[in-house]
């Protein structure tokens, strides 16, 4: 009889995952303007989240919210904010979120860096790793001015022309740094619940920060330091919109951290 | 016993019958000069270079081995080729942006990623005729089917899954999670086992096909590796796997997925063709622009052959 019922209910269990019946729903929680870049990226994200999870049983919403409104909930899986960086700290640094994942998309201040929360992860590149992409360039050419971005819309290595295509296609405008970077925290989030099977906050931090081998779709390594900063290539654009080269500079050594601050000194 | 009977006339007449002597002819696809490579493989010499269309990636032989078919992405199109002849016979409308295909061994059939629509296309080449269209995750890439022909498995780069489409239904039966951007793909000799590589995840893994769960996978211990084409010997021991900007072959231990050994090929080497005899690997080196020829009993590099402008992927008639 138990032999029976146990059998019963492993053919239940092969069914059920097999027909993706007990589907996992993740809610994130969006702070900031619901109009422009990031939004858009985070859109995009988020309907890619669900093209993935269509096949897992995982299903992936947003839910913008105020930083007052925000401080009220509970249960909260992941927050992303599109804000400046007193708006980002104030998240982070929201006691209810300790073990929740915060996405900084927008602000590259140092400070959010050096301050090292174990929650804050910052999508987007910090001021000092702009800064020494530039000067790896400025080492190498003297005359040509350059700009740094995160993402261009003529960036096609690392299939970064797929993303570019498909952004383009939905929302009628270009890919920039703020969409690429709205794009990423749900897409993360997507490939962490599909490998980890749970929505549980603060395992999923937990492997956002440890485990995770994301595809950022410009190139391999896109992991988190300790300081919480996405390690990723940045892009210098010359005076006529196009793609110069990519830092780290050929020959420049250390690889993506030579870009920016690796570790927290405390 | 009736089956087994079956399949022995059915071998028979397809061993006298249905194959053409082979041409041993190897053919490569340059993705930036729109052409095709022939090289003679016994001598290793280039024998003609042939304008078959916009940017040739994917490329592979109907199953008696008489036509080429290439993929051309910019056209949307398979262009065809006579093996024998090497006159272009046509082209095929594939969907859009074809870049990989595998064909069916038991129906001809050919199954194709279109990258930026998120589909897999089957196209009949008789008729030309678009069978079905199956919708798959982000970024299809990789195509291969059974060598039973029962299951075609595509991987979606951008939701890191293989696919697994039933043949006789067109519908997926399975949705596998693989490490990051998954590419290659091969099959044993009777279809119990897959092989899946991941470029991102810089991962080789196994998928048992009777569970469709990956049963063993391990990183690649190659610098700079990024893991694309899988190619099993004859004897299913050894499996040969590109590593791109790696520029070298790493050589498994097919059951255990111990890596033997790595040989130094050309720059981001890609596409990857094995004689049927398993002596000789090839491999499409797309930045050096050169076809590495590749002795499997010693695993060393004996000759890199030039040929056009970023080399993609291979066929061997033989």
């Amino acid at each position: 009889m138990s032999k029976l019922k146990s059998l019963g209910i492993a053919l239940l269990m092969l069914f059920s995952q097999w027909a993706n019946a007990q589907v996992i729903d993740v809610t994130m929680h969006y702070v900031g303007p619901t109009e422009g870049s990031a939004w858009l990226g985070v859109q995009q994200g988020v309907n890619e989240a669900n093209l993935q999870g269509q096949f897992l049983g995982q299903a992936y919403s947003i839910k913008p919210v105020t930083v007052d409104e925000l401080a009220t909930m509970s249960d909260i899986t992941a927050v992303l904010v599109a804000g400046d960086a007193a708006t980002v700290f104030q998240v982070a640094e929201m006691p209810a979120l300790a073990d929740v994942a915060v996405f900084n998309i927008t602000a590259t201040d140092d400070a959010l860096r050096q301050a090292c929360l174990p929650n804050l992860l910052n999508v987007t590149a910090s001021e000092q790793m702009r800064k020494n992409a530039l000067a790896q360039w400025d080492s190498k050419n003297k005359d040509q001015k350059v700009s740094v971005q995160g993402w261009h819309e003529k960036f096609k290595k690392f299939a970064a022309s797929q993303l570019n295509n498909r952004f383009k296609e939905a929302h009628g405008v270009i890919m920039d740094d703020d969409s690429w970077a709205g794009w990423v925290p749900p897409k993360m989030i997507a490939d962490t619940v599909a490998r980890t099977q749970s929505a549980d906050a603060d395992s999923m931090l937990a492997y956002l920060k440890n485990e995770l081998a994301f595809d950022s779709q410009k190139g391999a390594g896109a992991t988190f330091r300790e300081t919480g900063q996405l390690r990723q290539l940045l892009l210098l654009i010359d005076e006529e919109n196009k793609i110069a080269a990519e830092a780290p500079l050929r020959g420049v050594k250390g690889g993506l951290d030579s870009l920016g601050n690796v570790s927290c000194n405390k | 016993m009736k089956l087994s009977r079956w399949l022995v006339a059915s071998l028979a007449l397809i061993s006298t019958g249905v194959w053409a002597e082979p041409t041993y002819r190897l053919f490569v696809t340059n993705e930036k000069s729109d052409s095709v490579t022939v090289i003679d493989s016994r001598t290793g010499e280039v024998e003609t270079t042939l304008e078959v269309g916009e940017r040739p990636r994917g490329i592979g032989l109907s199953p008696d081995q008489k036509t080429l078919y290439v993929a051309l992405s910019e056209e949307n199109a398979i262009g065809m080729v006579d093996v024998a002849t090497l006159e272009l016979l046509g082209k095929l409308e594939a969907g859009d942006d074809p870049e990989t295909f595998d064909v069916d061994p038991v129906t001809g059939n050919i199954y194709l990623s279109n990258e930026d629509d998120a589909e897999a296309s089957v196209l009949n080449p008789a008729t030309g005729e678009i069978l079905a269209v199956v919708k798959v995750g982000l970024e299809p890439e990789g195509v291969a089917v059974s060598p039973n022909g029962k299951y075609a498995l595509v991987t979606s780069e951008s939701t890191n899954m293989v696919h697994v489409i039933d043949t006789a239904t067109y519908k997926l039966v399975a949705n596998v999670l693989v490490a990051a951007r998954p590419r290659g793909l091969a099959f044993n000799a009777d279809g119990s086992i897959a092989y899946v590589s991941s470029e991102i995840g810089n991962e080789l893994a196994m998928m048992d096909m009777n569970t469709f769960k990956i049963t063993k996978k391990v990183s690649v211990d190659v610098p700079k590796s990024k893991p694309m084409a899988i190619k099993l010997s004859p004897d299913e021991k050894t499996l040969y796997l590109t590593t791109g900007r790696g520029a070298a072959v790493a050589v498994f231990d097919a059951a255990t997925l111990d890596l033997q050994s790595t040989i130094a090929v050309g720059k981001r080497v890609w596409g990857a063709e094995l004689s049927r005899d398993g002596s000789t690997l090839y491999t499409a080196n797309g930045v050096s622009d050169s076809v590495s020829v590749v002795d499997t009993a010693t695993n060393k590099e004996l000759k890199q052959i030039n040929v056009g402008s970023k080399p993609w992927g291979l066929a061997l008639d033989d």
